[in-house]
């Protein structure tokens, strides 16, 4: 039983349920606010440069990016693994939490899954792109070809990966799109227009809410959520397996696994923060977005904040421990020190040493400074895979191989591009959506009351 | 009879009620799931047991078919290996089997649920997705008495009954 005086109301402002729907659909029926149309132009922008910057890529070919013989693993590969890293907070936050019950979850989980969907596709890009010719993409699908039939190696991660990433896409969508379906009902139901009854009818898929659909929708998300706990464990492992199983210094370790799982749980977790501090100020969703439920993400973030702190320490430790020269040199000459100093330290200062300033409840409760650190946490991580796939490409063991890498303006413009599809996707998201799962928070809502159920009267 | 109340534990009282008169309910429409109804109208869904099987089969197509590709059809060279790397293949077997778990659990819960896509609602009450909860019993159903009824569902707190 949730104890209410132990910890809080879960929604603010003692909302009767038909309040709740309104408050929560009231930006889907409101006038498109100004604001919105200025970002949608901004981020049209942004992605308009990335479909030219992609159109060159495939019209001219690789040879438009910055990447060489030596770091064949640029930009690409960067923004590739920090996307995908974004895009597990939508699992971890609604499949954990709801694995362990956590009631407060239903306000974030839909904005984490969307996020989650925009994101993985975003990510998905850049490998495709990066294979050079993106219209024979389909070679990498284990089907019978008549080219022998050569079948793709099943023992290469990045077999495991396309597998993961491609699967991982259609399972959060799927996940993300039943869980909205009595939330379109609903829509359907309390709207006046008569294009909105049509329109979210055709998604609602007939939903009335009988006891027969819950009573199968529960088990649905009990299978879907049990099982797509084991992905969030799995795609992002199978993705430091691209790095772990080759011979490169400073990818060959068995740490890469867990510390991949845990920094993608990170950047997913300082995104959705960054996310309902916006959904919370613009649409003003307080009541709902509590600042318990602010304080709860901040509190778990300081926690993995320890555990990649611990992680990067360990790192440059067991370079240090193992003797190996090429390990020693690419830590401590190539990474804390040289060049690339930096993106080391920034990445260090953003993802170590900046969210421990949750600890302090001043902090943790101003709503602006929970939002400048969360995005401060998101460019760490960006450093870390900086860090991870440029020092030790750069460097390896060949002297006679060493490059320098800096990436050419079409690059740039793909990365732009994907942070313009990201957020069109997300004012998408915002305008078109309930953003906050409307049937779960009113299973909630009765938990704000004092007695027991039973004893209602 | 259709019996509208504002809350979940109005409905529940109601529910069970009637259910110790011995009649049927026909069904609930409610915002959100209700375990006491969920339970008291004695469904029950396969759903889970039908993942499990879908999921041994998956696990079981995927493997054989990396087998098949990779030991039977065209056995390839990866620096000596062996041609059937068994703990390599886990890797996808499982990301597929939960692949193949999710989209075949879909589809069965589509059909078995009745929701898929331009299917008319049938709605009864149409606050039943936002603030209603709303019970339904057939006249027919055997010791079906109007009156008792009525007066079960006014005792607890039913704000529109509808004939």
């Amino acid at each position: 039983m949730y104890k209410t005086s132990i910890r809080g109301k879960l929604i603010q402002g003692d909302k009767s349920l038909s309040k709740i729907s309104q408050d929560i659909l009231a930006p889907i029926d409101a006038k498109t606010p100004r604001w919105w149309y200025i970002a949608m132009t901004i981020s049209m922008a942004m992605f308009g440069w990335g479909i030219y910057c992609k159109y060159v890529t495939i019209s001219t070919g690789i040879g438009t990016w910055g990447v060489n013989n030596t770091v064949g693993w640029g930009w690409a590969i960067i923004n590739f693994v920090w996307w995908i890293g974004i895009g597990h907070a939508g699992t971890a936050f609604s499949i954990f939490l709801l694995i362990l019950r956590q009631k407060w979850r239903t306000a974030i989980n839909r904005a984490a899954e969307a996020m989650t969907v925009v994101a993985v596709g975003c990510a998905g890009l850049f490998p495709l792109l990066h294979m050079g010719r993106p219209w024979l993409f389909f070679f990498i699908f284990p089907y019978p070809n008549t080219r022998g039939p050569l079948w793709v190696n099943f023992n290469s991660p990045l077999f495991w990966d396309f597998v993961a990433i491609s699967a991982y896409l259609l399972i959060s969508a799927s996940f993300w799109y039943f869980g909205m379906v009595p939330d379109f009902a609903t829509i359907r139901d309390t709207t006046k227009s008569k294009i909105k009854k049509a329109v979210y009818g055709f998604f609602a898929f007939g939903w009335t809410g009988s006891s027969r659909e819950w009573l199968r929708f529960e088990a649905l998300s009990f299978v879907l959520g049990g099982i797509a706990a084991v992905l969030v464990v799995s795609v992002h492992s199978i993705v430091s397996t691209d790095f772990a199983v080759s011979v490169e210094p400073g990818w060959h370790t068995t740490i890469f696994p867990p510390y991949f799982v845990v920094g993608a749980i990170f950047s997913g977790f300082a995104m959705v923060l960054t996310l309902v501090t916006l959904m919370r100020k613009l649409y003003n969703m307080t009541d709902f977005i509590t600042d318990s439920h602010v304080d709860a993400v901040c509190r778990i973030l300081i926690f993995i904040s320890l555990i990649m702190g611990t992680a990067y320490l360990t790192e440059i430790f067991m370079a240090w421990y193992s003797g190996s020269q090429y390990e020693m040199f690419t830590f401590f000459q190539n990474r804390i020190t040289g060049d690339y100093a930096f993106q080391f330290w920034a990445m260090f200062t953003c993802n170590a040493l900046i969210p421990q300033l949750f600890w302090f409840k001043a902090v943790r409760s101003r709503l602006w400074i929970v939002f400048i650190i969360s995005i401060f946490i998101n460019i760490g991580m960006w450093y870390e895979r900086f860090n991870i796939v440029i020092t030790s490409l750069t460097k390896n063991y060949l002297p006679a191989n060493w490059a320098t890498y800096s990436p050419s303006i079409i690059e740039i413009g793909f990365f732009v591009g994907t942070l313009g599809m990201f957020s069109v996707g997300v004012l998408l998201f915002f305008r078109y959506i309930p953003m906050i799962a409307v049937s779960e928070v009113k299973s909630i809502s009765k938990f704000n009351e004092e007695i027991e159920p039973k004893e209602h009267h | 009879m259709v019996g509208v109340f504002d809350n979940e534990f109005d409905l529940v009282k109601a529910f069970e009620k009637v259910k110790a008169k011995g009649v049927k309910v026909d069904e609930v429409y409610t915002p959100y799931p209700i375990h006491e109804i969920l339970e008291g109208m004695g469904k029950k869904t396969r759903i889970t047991h039908a993942a499990f099987f879908y999921g041994l089969f998956g696990a079981l197509t995927v493997l054989g078919g990396m087998y098949y590709a990779a030991v039977i059809s065209w056995p390839l060279n990866f620096g000596g290996k062996p041609f059937n790397t068994f703990p390599s293949f886990i890797v996808v077997t499982i990301v597929a089997t939960i692949l193949i778990v999710t989209i075949t659990t879909l589809f069965t819960f589509s059909a078995r649920a009745q929701i898929f896509p331009g299917k008319a609602a049938k709605i009864v009450h149409p606050g039943a997705t936002d603030d209603k909860f709303v019970m339904v019993l057939k006249s027919g159903e055997a010791g079906f008495e109007a009156g008792e009824i009525e007066q079960i569902l006014k005792d607890s707190g039913a704000s529109e009954i509808i004939k």
